[in-house]
């Protein structure tokens, strides 16, 4: 049985199936790299929004806690679905692709705001005082002062998050986008054993995801979170 | 284009939701006591095994945690039958979440046992414990103290992690949404409403972890 299944593997790897995977591939970096990107730019807006102090932005301090909250505890399929659901509904003529990057941007940018609101707390008290002593203005202690230590704190797991997304976007062939989970189904169709299918579609992700990982450790470990004092929980 | 939204149809099937909300439960509850037994062993098997062991305990992490848990299911739940082994939905989708469960737990686990130190087991063994009693008294307790907040993002993320059940045919949360979508065609109002049913379950799972975590462990979980 078993044999059988491993003579038809040169089979799959037709010069069509090849682009396709390849294209498919492709898609689910591109899916989740731009989903992070987004999520960095708002996720530093919401993450401001929520150390802000003063009593003026107060409704949106708020307005960014419940987006964080809400966002970061729902299914990443049930987002696809609402977005998906009320395009149609509203009679919005968007591809899945696009459906996909609005859900992708707006749950990354909940858990990048996370990151990115505790590696900014994780900067030492005593360093604002010093500032305010100097007489910055709040915009000059966040780009001078505090931003600079923080970021070493907030890149590795960012990039961890966007490593962690890579997996969650295979949810996007429910909607019928074609990366690489997608690929593999219709692979399937073409009447080859659904084990070799979706092994080597585990594979192909594995090798997409692992190395990626593996750069993020050594981020982690370059970027020595050590020499920071205080450590913050790991937020992903 | 104008589109009014009818929250009252929906009323009547909240109960079957909530029905299909105690099964997205019941799936990560399931799965993740499994993880957590496998993380334990594997987590120990890493640090005090051989060589081989270790390495087997690694590649198993490493590659549950670098592939889509949806693709593990897949390979389950349509792939293994090509060996004549065949699972229910449900149980094909408990084994894949366990296994993904058991690879992320082990890490947090293995984090935890570290910060065990030597001296804490020499004491045990003073006090004349034997292994069994040193690992209930002494690192159980250490290692979930330290582990709380991270076990809690896991089951979090693992509770989300249930609704791919829906894409197999599970009929939980999702998957019953799906039901009362193909009768009612109210697609925006059922979605919408059961991402706040998974916010209010993840949130309760959250307060009361950090509880049990408070008064078990006594670890700090930060709740909000």
């Amino acid at each position: 049985m078993l044999k059988d299944i491993i003579v038809q593997f040169p089979q799959v790897f037709t010069s069509y199936n090849i682009i396709m995977l390849a294209e498919a591939a492709l898609t689910t970096l591109f899916l989740s790299a731009v989903g992070c990107l987004v999520g960095v730019v708002f996720g530093t807006i919401l993450s401001l929004a929520r150390l802000s102090r003063s009593r003026l932005l107060l409704p949106l301090k708020i307005i960014a806690l419940v987006y964080v909250e809400v966002f970061r505890r729902v299914p990443f399929l049930v987002t696809l679905l609402v977005f998906f659901f009320g395009a149609q509904v509203l009679g919005f003529d968007i591809s899945p692709l696009v459906v996909t990057l609005i859900s992708t941007s707006v749950i990354s940018t909940a858990f990048v705001a996370e990151i990115i609101r505790a590696g900014l707390a994780a900067v030492r008290p005593s360093q604002l005082e010093a500032a305010e002593v100097m007489n910055f203005s709040p915009w000059q202690t966040l780009c001078l002062v505090r931003w600079p230590q923080a970021w070493p704190l907030i890149l590795p797991p960012v990039f961890g998050y966007f490593v962690l997304f890579i997996k969650d976007t295979a949810l996007a062939s429910q909607i019928g986008v074609l990366e690489l989970t997608q690929a593999g189904k219709i692979l399937n169709t073409k009447g080859f054993s659904a084990l070799l299918v979706f092994a080597t579609i585990l594979i192909l992700y594995f090798l997409i995801s692992y190395p990626l990982a593996r750069l993020g450790a050594y981020l982690e470990s370059y970027l020595g979170a050590s020499r920071h004092s205080r450590s913050h929980g790991q937020l992903r | 284009m104008h589109y009014a939204l009818h929250y009252s149809q929906i009323t009547s099937y909240l109960p079957y939701l909530i029905g299909g909300a105690l099964l997205s439960l019941e799936l990560s509850v399931l799965a993740f006591a499994g993880g957590i037994v496998i993380g334990f062993a594997l987590a120990i098997a890493r640090n005090e095994g051989g060589p081989i062991l270790s390495r087997l305990v690694r590649a198993y992490v490493v590659f549950f945690t670098n592939t889509p848990q949806l693709v593990q299911i897949y390979v389950i739940f349509f792939g293994l039958p090509d060996l004549g082994v065949v699972f229910s939905p449900f149980a094909a989708v408990l084994i894949g979440m366990t296994l993904n469960a058991g690879a992320y737990l082990t890490e947090i686990l293995r984090a935890g046992l570290a910060s065990v130190h030597r001296e804490e087991l020499d004491a045990a063994e003073t006090l004349g414990m034997n292994r069994l009693q040193s690992l209930r008294y002494v690192i159980v307790p250490h290692v979930f103290r330290v582990s709380m907040p991270p076990l809690s993002n896991q089951y979090i993320l693992m509770t989300l992690g249930t609704s791919m059940a829906a894409v197999f045919g599970v009929e939980e949360l999702t998957g019953r949404a799906f039901n009362v979508n193909s009768t009612t065609f109210r697609s925006i109002e059922i979605f919408t409403t059961i991402a706040g049913l998974y916010v209010v379950i993840t949130f309760m799972a959250t307060i009361l972890l950090a509880v049990v975590g408070r008064y078990v462990f006594r670890a700090r979980v930060r709740v909000l």
